[in-house]
């Protein structure tokens, strides 16, 4: 038994069926509308917010370059690590400068986990490229493009015969930059939503004060964001499905599918997210 | 360029683990109800137990998921795994003593969204992929329900939410020393994530044998355990967590040795090897 078909290896980009569209939308507006019956107008904002935060996060993953194990035999362009380890790293890092800064206000929290994750990616990218350039010594080419689009770098002349490209080119490491913060913007968006929903049920529901809670709110609030996060990172991964290499390459144009299918999976996951406090001392 | 990922034949059909799996952690989990019913804390480390045999069913689905190839690497299936498990968990947590079976009903509502949207929109196009994915939320809500049960002796959200201090000799109530409040569910959740990715990703191969992967899947549940029930010394009284310690270390030293054992046994079999036959038209 080994490989049994897998993915359909066609050529162009095959567009969602008509059931997939239909059950996306439908799920998007149940979960809108149980938001609005549970938690009135906070929870419908809110689960607006987690689904434009499962969005965010799903586009900026097609930016981050991702070379997999082939990048790590300078074989193929891109970070040598897959897409799921990548984005988390960029979200979460992205996650903690926006949990840090969400005492200073709704966009300064937002600025801070944009910050956070495109500065990860950078320093991430830039030692990539360290390492790539002075330990195996090898410049940097793109397999997919023959000249890169912001310095007009041309690549053929120095790419490898045999491989797809291998380094980190300009145009990647922006894409890497951008992604990282559009990740970190929509794990910190999730974050701040859920934080004012539990900040504003659990000192009703246990009778205490809201610096009491603090700390279970903040807790409940990035666990959710975290498992959000990887859920929506995993999704845009199986739309890439293997290697990337930023913003350039053809395969970027597939992201409207994965945005359709973060934005149905946020939206399911966000509900039972905003509804979590509903059931507490029921049983 | 994809890698093959090639699995072994034979061993128990995947449907009678997923049986024994579902069945097996949801009784053990339950076992530590234990607990309220007999008023002690010696059964605290039945939750751990859970999460072992939710990991070995979990590492079975990720090995019959991932022979289809997903481009993506192992290790983001165990990713999307954890990542809806915890939003099933701790919703079925606040349900009281209905807690797992409602966790088990959410995280597969969640898991069947994001299998209907990877076949559907993001056209992944996998025969067992909605099935694989609804079996791997449930094995993530196991793991961490089961883990956070034997962090604190109960899986009810309000037993999470609380803790004791003692100050000056008095024991308050407070918010902050508490398995959610304290943030332990982070590390719960990666200890959950780490195990159930690695056993297939270090395993598979040519010459994979389902029971060495199984039996590296327990040890890794085991290695999981010892650092929840060095944690549970802050949440449950010294003697019942000195027992779960005790339980995880045996627990993994046996299973430890067992996979050693097994990895000789398959490494002597290949030693008369036959030259690895590449499949007609690639992987």
């Amino acid at each position: 038994m080994s490989a049994l078909g897998g993915p359909a290896q066609t050529g162009g980009v095959q567009p969602p069926t008509g059931m997939g569209l239909v059950l996306s939308i439908v799920l998007i507006i149940v979960a809108l509308a149980l938001a609005f019956f549970l938690v009135q107008m906070a929870g419908l904002i809110a689960l607006v917010g987690i689904i434009v935060g499962g969005v965010l996060i799903a586009f900026g993953v097609h930016f981050v370059p991702v070379g997999g194990a082939p990048a790590a035999m300078g074989q193929a362009p891109g970070i040598a690590t897959g897409v799921a380890m990548l984005a988390a790293g960029a979200g979460l890092a992205g996650l903690f400068g926006g949990a840090w800064a969400a005492p200073f206000g709704f966009a300064v929290a937002l600025a801070g986990g944009a910050v956070g994750g495109g500065l990860l990616m950078a320093i991430t990218c830039t030692m990539v490229n360290v390492i790539y350039v002075f330990g195996m010594g090898i410049p940097a080419a793109s397999g997919k493009v023959a000249k890169d689009p912001i310095t007009g770098d041309t690549f053929p002349e120095y790419k490898s015969q045999g491989t797809e490209g291998h380094g980190l080119p300009f145009i990647s490491w922006v894409g890497g930059v951008i992604g990282g913060a559009l990740g970190g913007l929509g794990g910190t968006l999730i974050y701040l939503e859920l934080l004012d929903i539990y900040q504003a049920q659990l000192p009703v529901i246990l009778n205490v004060t809201v610096e009491q809670i603090a700390s279970v709110a903040i807790s409940l609030a990035g666990i959710f964001a975290v498992g959000m996060f990887l859920m929506n990172a995993v999704l845009a991964a199986y739309n890439i499905t293997g290697t990337i290499e930023g913003p350039h390459d053809p395969k970027f144009k597939r992201f409207p599918r994965a945005v359709i299918a973060a934005a149905a999976a946020s939206a399911v996951a966000g509900i039972f997210a905003i509804a979590l406090l509903g059931l507490v001392g029921v049983f | 360029m994809s890698v093959k990922i090639e699995v072994g034949a034979g061993g128990i059909p995947h449907n009678q683990i997923l049986i024994y799996g579902l069945v097996g952690s949801l009784v053990l989990i339950y076992l530590t109800y234990l607990n309220t019913i007999t008023g002690t804390q010696y059964f605290a480390f039945f939750g751990g137990l859970a999460a072992v045999v939710a990991l070995l069913w979990g590492t079975d689905t990720i090995k019959h998921l991932c022979s289809y190839g997903l481009g993506t690497g192992v290790p983001s299936a165990g990713m999307i795994a954890l990542g809806s498990g915890v939003v099933g968990a701790l919703f079925g947590a606040t349900t009281g003593i209905l807690a797992p079976i409602v966790a088990i009903i959410v995280a597969a509502i969640i898991g069947a969204v994001a299998g209907l949207m990877a076949n559907n929109v993001v056209r992944m196009d996998i025969p067992v992929m909605i099935v694989s994915l609804i079996e791997l939320a449930i094995v993530g809500a196991m793991t961490v329900l089961g883990l956070a049960a034997m962090a604190c002796g109960t899986f009810e959200f309000l037993g999470m939410i609380t803790g004791t201090v003692v100050i000056l000799g008095f024991a308050v109530q407070t918010y902050e020393a508490s398995v959610i409040g304290g943030s332990i569910i982070a590390v719960i959740f990666m200890l959950g994530a780490i195990a159930i990715q690695h056993s297939f990703n270090a395993c598979l191969g040519p010459g994979e044998q389902q029971d060495r992967t199984l039996m590296l899947a327990a040890e890794c549940g085991f290695l999981s355990m010892i650092p929840v029930a060095i944690i549970s010394f802050a949440f449950i009284a010294f003697l019942p967590a000195l027992v779960a310690l005790l339980v995880s270390v045996i627990g993994w030293i046996y299973t430890y040795v067992q996979y050693i054992a097994l990895s000789k046994r398959d490494a002597y079999a290949w030693l008369d090897a036959k030259p690895i036959l590449e499949p007609k038209g690639g992987a």
